[in-house]
């Protein structure tokens, strides 16, 4: 018997990079946080070979959920090209050996900055969003220790008192994206800086959304047909951004969330945000055989 | 008209590192090699911030960056989170170290002697111009003391102690792998003793300045007096399966001791990192001293200073918003422009709404 026969050859890296050990700590934290939704896991959160703040959180669940057969597709603000987008999903087939995709419909794991694809996701696919802030009671409360404690107590009542703080100032409600909502009746999350237009499409989904922030070292879950509910009063309705009427002048597509380009003129043009469903779109219009899946919203109007 | 491939982000991201690259030129073992030999408190600062001693690491480090800190501090966290973890060193005890330099301001001498060591403190701070004009600037050689300093010290507490100026330091008895590794778990609070320290032994040395000098200016309330600075080698002593302990070699640390005079005895705080860093230590040990008791979102209280002193989180979020936010830009502006709506719409009728309830007050617009 040799040391040579005993141990493994010697690899620069790990298979997905992270080492097993901190694989393992990451699939514990996730059945918790699956276990407990919208509840936020603290895990240790080691250092990968990108920023803190973009994407190493979402980066170290995908590391951890990747399979030499699990084809990948990474956004960043709904593009697929966007630079950040294409570094991530480099790295993740360098370290895994996966296949990549910008198709949503033959993705199986989907990791994404601040947007959820228009086209809705199956039971069969993971959605990993990057995370800056985990903590939706930040606003009222930096202090993380006492929001740990408030979401024991499910001691919300800030966070209702700064919507309605919004209403009586701005006349509404004024959160942008990353817009507080209830996980199950029980945790109030931020969905990450997700557009409001993108919240409905995690109420009772049938697909697994793993929320991880890599600095701020937290992560939760929305497991597959969970309520998630914007918090909101009964007589002031959640609205999402207007953007049912617009239509991309690149695609003809309307009814689905837009970028808005400013022009020379002083008017703006919109393009969809979801580049790959523009281009599909666009293929289609060529006549090129594309398939576009059943979509969260139909005319603009999120369907059941 | 069809979009652009997908691939344009790609080139774009390789374009962009080679021309970062391009200015640096090659990296050659040499360029490593002077790197390591020309600028050791830079390689220590980093291998501090790294929390990984390596001098050719820190060294390609910084050579692979072309200097910028954030950037190899972050590179080598990269690194090390990926290594193996063979042994736990044997604790390292004050009297035990190898010292270079260690100076107390408490006293005018203490046991041991004062030992001034490597230090840039009484220099003139005058450039040497004279190297860019073609002269070599040559430092001239130490003359030893006739009697050379003890290699290894008592530590000023330990004599404080025993003169009940001061609580007598319990030693925690935790060993190994069962020492708290804040590398391997979150940090949460109240902190647990070990990821304290091991917090404040990875962080940034500016960020550390920044809240210890607060606190030293009056944001806190303790008012530190530096008991004992060492600069030092540590031997890093492990056992090998068979049960013998051995040296694997020494590692250059720092550690400041501050005291605070206010109470009915002296109060420590305590700091320690690896490599040669005497403003990190002190800073980060006015910020242990100051932190029992500090009231919530003090720059003081340990919450706040533990996550503002990381350094490669910090940096990295501050980078990040360079990353395209068109999305929640948009999304805010929706609201906006909707508000703004609702608030013209308003205005165009106020009389109705407004004067049936305060007829005489409403100011005419």
């Amino acid at each position: 018997m040799t040391l040579a026969s005993l141990t493994r050859d010697w690899e620069p890296m790990a298979y997905g990079f992270l080492d097993a050990s901190a694989k393992r700590e990451i699939r514990r934290k996730t059945l918790k946080a699956i276990s407990v939704p919208g509840c936020q896991m603290p895990y240790a959160s080691r250092e990968v070979p990108m920023a803190r703040g973009w994407g190493t959180g979402g980066l170290q669940v995908s590391c951890t959920l990747i399979n030499p057969t699990t084809r990948i597709k990474v956004i960043d603000q709904g593009a697929d090209d966007s630079v950040n987008a294409a570094s991530i999903r480099r790295f993740l087939a360098r370290v895994s050996g996966a296949p990549t995709t910008t198709d949503t419909l033959e993705a199986d794991l989907i990791q994404s900055r601040h947007r959820i694809p228009e086209e809705r996701l199956r039971e069969d696919q993971v959605l990993v969003l990057q995370v800056p802030n985990p903590e939706p009671l930040r606003p009222v409360q930096p202090n993380m220790s006492i929001a740990r404690q408030m979401h024991a107590d499910a001691d919300y009542g800030r966070m209702w008192l700064q919507l309605y703080e919004q209403i009586v100032r701005a006349g509404r409600v004024m959160q942008g994206a990353s817009y507080p909502s209830l996980v199950n009746g029980r945790f109030v999350m931020t969905p990450s800086p997700i557009p409001r237009w993108d919240v409905p499409k995690l109420h009772m989904a049938k697909h697994l959304t793993l929320l991880s922030a890599g600095r701020e070292k937290r992560l939760h879950a929305v497991p597959p047909f969970t309520k998630v509910e914007p918090l909101v009063f009964d007589d002031v309705p959640y609205k999402v951004e207007e953007h049912a009427h617009l239509m991309c002048h690149r695609s003809g597509l309307k009814g689905f969330f837009m970028n808005e380009i400013p022009q020379a003129d002083g008017t703006s043009i919109h393009e969809v945000s979801d580049s790959d469903l523009g281009v599909k779109a666009i293929h289609r219009t060529e006549g090129a055989p594309v398939e576009i899946g059943a979509t969260w919203y139909e005319n603009g109007e999120m369907g059941q | 008209m069809a979009y652009v491939a997908t691939r344009g982000g790609e080139r774009a991201i390789e374009q962009s590192q080679r021309l970062f690259k391009a200015e640096m030129g090659a990296i050659t073992p040499e360029r490593v090699a002077e790197l390591r030999a020309a600028l050791p408190y830079l390689i220590d600062r980093v291998m501090g911030e790294a929390s990984l001693y390596d001098e050719d690491l820190a060294a390609l480090a910084l050579a692979q960056t072309g200097g910028e800190m954030y950037e190899a501090a972050l590179l080598l966290r990269a690194w090390r989170t990926t290594q193996p973890r063979l042994q736990v060193a044997q604790p390292v005890t004050q009297d035990a170290l190898f010292t270079h330099r260690r100076i107390s301001a408490a006293f005018k001498d203490i046991p041991g002697g004062q030992v001034l060591g490597p230090t840039l403190d009484y220099s003139h701070r005058i450039l040497a111009t004279e190297v860019l004009t073609g002269d070599t600037h040559t430092p001239a050689p130490v003359e030893p003391a006739a009697k050379p300093s003890p290699a290894r010290q008592p530590s000023v507490a330990a004599w404080q102690a025993e003169n009940g100026l001061l609580d007598p330091a319990v030693p925690d008895q935790t060993l190994g792998n069962d020492i708290p590794d804040v590398t391997r778990e979150p940090l949460l609070f109240p902190a647990k003793r070990a990821h304290t320290l091991q917090s404040l032994a990875r962080a940034e040395t500016g960020g550390a300045l920044a809240l210890g000098y607060a606190a030293q200016r009056g944001y806190g309330q303790a008012h530190p007096t530096v008991n004992e600075l060492r600069l030092a080698e540590a031997e890093i002593v492990v056992e090998h399966p068979r049960g013998t302990r051995f040296s694997a070699g020494r590692v250059k640390i720092s550690q400041a001791e501050v005291v605070d005079k206010k109470g009915a005895g002296l109060r420590l705080g305590f700091s320690a990192t690896m490599g040669w860093n005497e403003v990190k230590v002190i800073a980060a040990a006015t910020l242990d001293l100051n932190a029992p008791g500090a009231p919530k979102g003090a720059p003081t209280e340990e919450e706040f200073f533990l996550y503002h002193t990381e350094g490669v989180e910090a940096s990295g979020f501050c980078i990040h918003f360079k990353l395209p936010h068109y999305v929640t830009f948009q999304s805010s502006l929706d609201a906006m422009r909707d508000a703004k709506a609702k608030a013209a719409a308003q205005q165009a009728q106020p009389a109705e709404a407004d004067a049936t309830e305060h007829p005489t007050t409403e100011p005419a617009q």
